[in-house]
């Protein structure tokens, strides 16, 4: 005779199902179902008419116009044609990409998606790096929001990891004052995008922001860092920094929290030294988190809006223009269908990269969680 | 000389020698932190033209301080900040207590549970749900009709034809489904996300905003823990498991405590994620659920930024954070110490 | 005996009774009970006084007045998603009459023109000619009531000028000269070099009213009805001519002479660096005036208003080249320089929600009614704060609210002066309205003008873009639907 089975048993077996349902179903529905309603709206002219909204279908043509049509200029920038050194680089890039294809094929593991997918994303890679060559380098190239979007993402983010990873290892050591530093340095984290944009317009200013004597001592007066592409650029990715730093800063804190002293002085006394240590102990700890926090720091940047939207309105010209700010300008004027395409190839863009990302890393990772 | 300025018991004691440098680049990494902060504060002071006539930096000294951005803000009737203020502290506080519980349950899941869900289901779910899309708004169909009929035939295949086919993913696709989903701009799910309210009639009320939150960071959440629960050694709860005890009070009674530097550090990003957001309560509410950062938003009218109303409010927004801050950063450090020694 | 007594004390407290039944209505107040949802910026300007005024509103009618507030940039994706999906949470709105093509063409506003036939309150004729008779029709009809007046001017600093014996600029080319004559003196007195000129010339701000307001002189002659931005049997867009390209060539030479981030500055910015007495010229809506008499000001006293500046040459639209200006071709010239005074924005009016209850209909009206009407927005105009620009005729005669408000007797005749002068004018040009307005002008026009003046591209190729992108959006709505909208709104 089988022993009664108890509510609490019955209920413990649709556990697996209890616990992430919520979740997924929540997800799905606000996630999935905008989605496919935008998907619809990219794919057709949107307007207002009395009792309601009339969708009339047209297919690729937003998307067209944003690749080659009349606003590919907006969206992919200004083409040229490749300098010697734009080729030069281009090159060093595909030999990359033939090798770790090649190191691929050679492995045990070969499968049929696998690669596949891994060509995607060489051939993937291959069309960005040869836009941001052809948009950066060229003497009349100029960046587009794409490759605008992805200098924030890629720059804007390794130049947060490093500090953030710098200021961390520096307050893991036992100096006086350690909490204090903490706390400190998670304040800029807690400040609205909104007001940081304003801030940050406050800050920058060249004739009422604080630094304004220094810019005058300098005898910068007569520049502006908002005229120049670059300069309004990299304050944006300023701002952005200063916010974020914080978060890269108190995830890896912790990371580096969790190893023991007792480990480093084991290997201190077989004779290693502090880059020995930190490349085989600190390193591999910190792999899976850095990469985790990377990640989620590279999906947000993709969407940065507040910043360039404040401090220079994407000004000069469309110099500061990211991709969700582009969509935002269409959207504003009620061009609901353009702005839609632009979220998509936004997502589509942001999708890419992040898998790149994963997939790239995740040999490296698997071995450390080892 | 050099051995006593490079003594130290420990390897990460920090001696004489090291100190300068460390304490140089901390110190000058926290002003760069408190200078925009100390800006904003004076600023909040400042009377319009003296924000206009050049940067003065000390209070009583350079500029006489006044009240009037002080005063405008929080007493003048035409602007109502105590409202938004309130909406905003109960919406960010239920959203993010709603999230992680919901979120870390799914975390938990991914790490302990093996998961496979069949492609050809997950595929024929987004053929239905763009199916009924399409007849909902082009044959202009009732929706509910439509929703109803398409769970049901989703239910329907699930339990007969999905058997049939084997290909399926893991709980790492999972995962990375649900980190995708803040890749989207918050512009592009705005107006689907309004109608939908719109139709059952919940625009500018509390769970409707609540959901939404909890939606849209419950993916952070669930990446985040899922990283933490993966530190927890198994030994615990496998031995918990032999005692007879069930999943969800494995979860509740051993695993939770365990996780609290975890917890609160996610439950402070989630707080600050919903306390900050901008397009979907711009949206979504009208006058009932009104948030601060639209208040902020609001100081640049016509006439230009007002940079004084702004650093009230911007002050107002901060210092509650930051005393949660302070209330959670015991437990984030209570925790992350036990877990060094046990390490 | 006793049953005659009986019968009249009977009578006597029947007829109280009644009396007593009917005074509570009579004295019941008209909206009793009524609320009013009125969707317009959040700011102290505008919501500022509707919020004041919304209890004396009350006392009068027991209406409850809800003013709510959203950012400015929201307020059209706001209105066009409240009304297009049915919600109707919105019974009026205060926003920028620019816009109300959008709303009306879908048949979202209600036609206030028998309600303005029916109001003796409100003195409809008092209100300038072009804000009543352009800025709140289309087709013909009245669509919303206006409580500020929106148009640009020039100012200058009237010190500088008298000293140098310099008379304030009728051209641009004047402007130019003078902006780079004072440019780099100092004018405020802290020993730092000043600027010529400030125009705000920011991005996605308001650079792209500036630009017509330069541009329109040059090519509006015969009046508003003649139209600034398209030909009015075409719909080709007026901008790939000489006298476009003479417009921007002088929108880049006013940056010589200005700040080094001018190109990053919007209007909250020129008018801090206005009133902080560093520059001599600027171009802006009415703020400026009110902005100089307010505390802590450089240049109270010193601020001089202006009618725009015009041109000598205007364009002749058949060939696209530049002529001079004749009796024939510019009617309305005044010492033979072509004035085209620039209502950019239109000024803020309210409009009321076709689908709201008859009586919070009737009750949103008699508020914007309320609002306009001389004994309130006499008041209102000459307080800096409240963001309402003069647009009464009545306005101007009386100088004691201006002079009570804080102007000296010289200022607020010179300053009325402008406003005057510039309301007058029956070459007043009215901004664009067709719908979709906000993409040829925020995303088209903006876009390239900017990339433009920041170097990015040749002012040939900024034209092409301008007009290629113009036209593009002409087709995507319907060349014929725009054309017929266009002439709708100059009042064909």
């Amino acid at each position: 005779m089988n022993p009664k089975i108890s509510l609490e048993e019955k209920l413990d077996k649709q556990a697996p199902a209890v616990f992430i349902m919520p979740a997924v179903l929540i997800v799905l529905f606000f996630s999935i179902f905008p989605l496919i309603v935008s998907l619809f709206i990219a794919l057709s002219r949107l307007k207002f008419i009395k009792g309601g909204v009339q969708l009339k279908f047209i297919g690729w043509l937003n998307f067209k116009k944003l690749l080659f049509g009349s606003q590919q200029y907006h969206f992919l920038g200004k083409f040229d044609q490749l300098t010697p050194v734009g080729f030069f680089l281009l090159g060093l890039f595909v030999l990359a990409m033939f090798f770790w294809l090649y190191r691929y094929i050679k492995s045990k593991k070969i499968s049929f998606f696998g690669t596949i997918g891994r060509v995607v994303i060489a051939l993937g890679l291959f069309f960005l790096v040869l836009i941001t060559l052809i948009n950066l380098t060229t003497p009349k190239g100029l960046p587009g929001t794409l490759v605008v979007t992805l200098i924030y993402v890629i720059l804007g983010v390794m130049f947060q990891f490093l500090i953030g990873l710098g200021l961390a290892l520096l307050c893991v050591k036992k100096i006086k004052g350690r909490s204090f530093f903490r706390l400190v340095f998670f304040i800029p984290m807690m400040i609205t995008p909104v007001g940081i944009a304003y801030l940050f317009r406050m800050l920058t200013d060249m004739t009422k922001g604080p630094f304004s004597p220094i810019i005058m001592w300098f005898g910068y007066e007569e520049a502006s860092w908002a005229v120049i592409p670059w300069g309004a650029r990299i304050a944006v990715m300023i701002g952005d920094a200063w916010q974020w730093i914080p978060f890269m800063f108190i995830v890896l804190l912790a990371g580096l929290e969790s190893l023991s002293t007792e480990q480093k002085e084991a290997a201190i006394m077989d004779g290693a030294g502090g880059w020995e240590i930190f490349r085989d102990i600190t390193w591999p700890t910190l792999l899976p988190v850095s990469a985790t926090i990377v990640l989620i720091r590279l999906i947000e940047a993709f969407k940065i809006i507040d910043l360039p939207n404040v401090m220079t309105n994407g000004g000069p010209g469309i110099a500061t223009e990211s991709l969700s700010l582009h969509s935002y300008f269409n959207w504003r004027t009620m061009d609901l269908s353009g702005s839609a395409a632009v979220g998509y190839l936004l997502m589509i863009v942001a999708v890419f990269v992040c898998l790149s990302f994963v997939n790239l890393l995740k040999n490296k990772v698997d071995l450390a969680q080892r | 000389m050099w051995k006593i300025l490079n003594k130290k018991k420990k390897y990460d004691d920090v001696s004489y020698l090291e100190g300068f440098p460390i304490y140089f680049i901390l110190g000058l990494w926290a002003f760069i932190c408190l200078f925009p902060i100390y800006w904003v504060f004076i600023t909040s002071f400042k009377e319009a033209y003296v924000v206009n006539d050049g940067p003065f930096y000390i209070p009583f000294v350079d500029f006489q301080p006044s009240l009037h951005a002080w005063e405008f803000v929080l007493m003048q009737e035409s602007v109502n900040t105590l409202r938004p203020f309130y909406n905003t502290i109960i919406i960010s506080i239920i959203s993010a207590l709603i999230t992680v519980f919901i979120g870390s349950m799914a975390g938990y899941a991914l790490v302990r549970i093996s998961y496979r869900p069949k492609i050809a289901s997950i595929f024929f779910f987004l053929l239905l749900l763009a199916l009924s899309v399409y007849l909902v708004a082009k044959l202009k169909l009732d929706w509910r009709i439509v929703v109803v009929s398409s769970l049901s035939v989703f239910v329907l295949f699930i339990l007969t034809l999905s058997r049939k086919f084997k290909s399926s993913l893991g709980n790492n696709d999972i995962g990375f489904w649900m980190i995708s989903q803040r890749i989207l701009p918050p512009v592009v799910v705005v107006i689907p996300i309004y109608i939908f309210f719109q139709q059952l009639g919940m625009l500018d009320t509390y769970p409707a905003m609540i959901i939404t939150y909890v939606a849209i960071n419950i993916p952070i959440v669930v990446w985040l823990m899922r990283d933490f629960f993966y530190n927890i050694p198994i030994d615990l709860e496998e031995n918990a498991a032999l005692d007879g005890a069930s999943r969800f009070r494995i979860f509740t009674t051993i695993v939770l405590p365990l996780s609290k530097p975890g917890l609160s550090a996610t439950f402070m990003l989630v707080l600050i994620l919903c306390w900050n957001e901008y397009l979907l309560s711009l949206f979504i509410s009208l006058t009932d659920t009104q948030t601060l950062p639209l208040m902020i938003a609001s100081m640049n009218t016509t006439r230009g930024p007002q940079w004084w109303y702004m650093s009230v409010i911007i002050i107002i927004m901060i210092i509650p954070v930051i005393m949660v801050a302070l209330f959670l950063y015991r437990f984030i450090i209570k925790g992350l110490l036990v877990g060094a020694i046990k390490g | 005996m006793k049953s005659v007594k009986l019968f009249f004390s009977k009578t006597m407290i029947l007829s109280l009774g009644i009396i007593f039944m009917l005074t509570p209505s009579i004295f019941a107040k008209k909206y009793d009970g009524v609320t009013v949802n009125i969707l317009t910026m959040e700011a102290p300007q505008i919501k500022g006084p509707m919020v004041k005024r919304a209890p004396d509103f009350k006392k009068l009618t027991g209406a409850n007045i809800n003013v709510i507030g959203v950012p400015f940039s929201d307020i059209y994706p706001k209105m066009e998603s409240d009304f297009a999906t049915g919600t109707n949470s919105i019974d009026g709105a205060v926003f920028a009459p620019q816009w109300m093509v959008d709303f009306i063409e879908p048949g979202y506003f209600e036609d206030l023109t028998p309600r303005i036939k029916a109001d003796s309150a409100i003195d409809w004729e008092d209100i300038g000619y072009f804000f009543r008779s352009f800025s709140s029709t289309y087709g013909g009809k009245v669509y919303t009531i206006p409580l500020d007046g929106d148009f640009h001017m020039i100012y200058y600093r009237t010190d500088l000028l008298d000293a140098a014996g310099i008379a304030p600029p009728t051209t641009w080319e004047e402007y130019t000269y003078i902006a780079s004559r004072f440019h780099g003196q100092d004018m405020n007195g802290d020993g730092t070099p000043d600027y010529g000129s400030c125009i705000s010339k920011k991005r996605n701000a308001q650079a792209y009213w500036m630009i017509h307001s330069i541009v329109g002189g040059f090519i509006q002659t015969k009046g508003t009805g003649q139209g600034v931005f398209f030909d009015t049997k075409t719909m080709k867009p007026l901008v790939n001519n000489a006298a476009f390209s003479r417009a921007l060539d002088i929108y880049k030479e006013t940056t010589k002479y200005a700040p080094a981030d001018e190109i990053n500055l919007d209007v909250g910015d020129t008018r801090g660096l206005w009133t902080a007495g560093r520059c001599a010229l600027t171009l802006d809506w009415g703020d400026i005036g009110t902005l100089a008499i307010e505390k802590g000001s450089k240049v109270n006293g010193k601020t001089g208003a202006s009618i725009l500046p015009g041109s000598r040459l205007v364009l002749d639209r058949a060939s696209g080249e530049l002529v001079p200006c004749n009796a024939a071709r510019c009617p309305y010239a005044i010492n033979g320089v072509n004035h085209a005074p620039f209502a950019a924005f239109g000024g803020w009016s309210g409009a009321v929600n076709v689908s709201a209850d008859a009586k919070v209909k009737d009750a949103a009206y008699d508020f914007f009614s309320f609002m306009a009407q001389a004994e309130q927005s006499n008041e209102d105009v000459t307080i800096g704060i409240t963001g309402m620009n003069p647009y009464r005729v009545s306005q101007f005669e009386s100088i004691n609210n201006w002079t009570g408000a804080g102007f000296s007797k010289a200022a607020a005749t010179n300053y009325l002066g402008a406003i005057k002068a510039s309301l007058d004018s029956p070459n007043m040009i009215l901004d664009l309205r067709v719908p979709k307005n906000q993409r040829y002008q925020q995303v088209v026009l903006d876009t390239e003008v900017h990339r433009f003046v920041s170097g990015e591209i040749s002012k040939e190729e900024a034209m092409e873009r301008i007009e290629e992108g113009w036209e593009e959006i002409t087709e995507e709505m319907g060349r014929d639907e725009q054309l017929s909208a266009y002439r709708n709104t100059l009042g064909y």
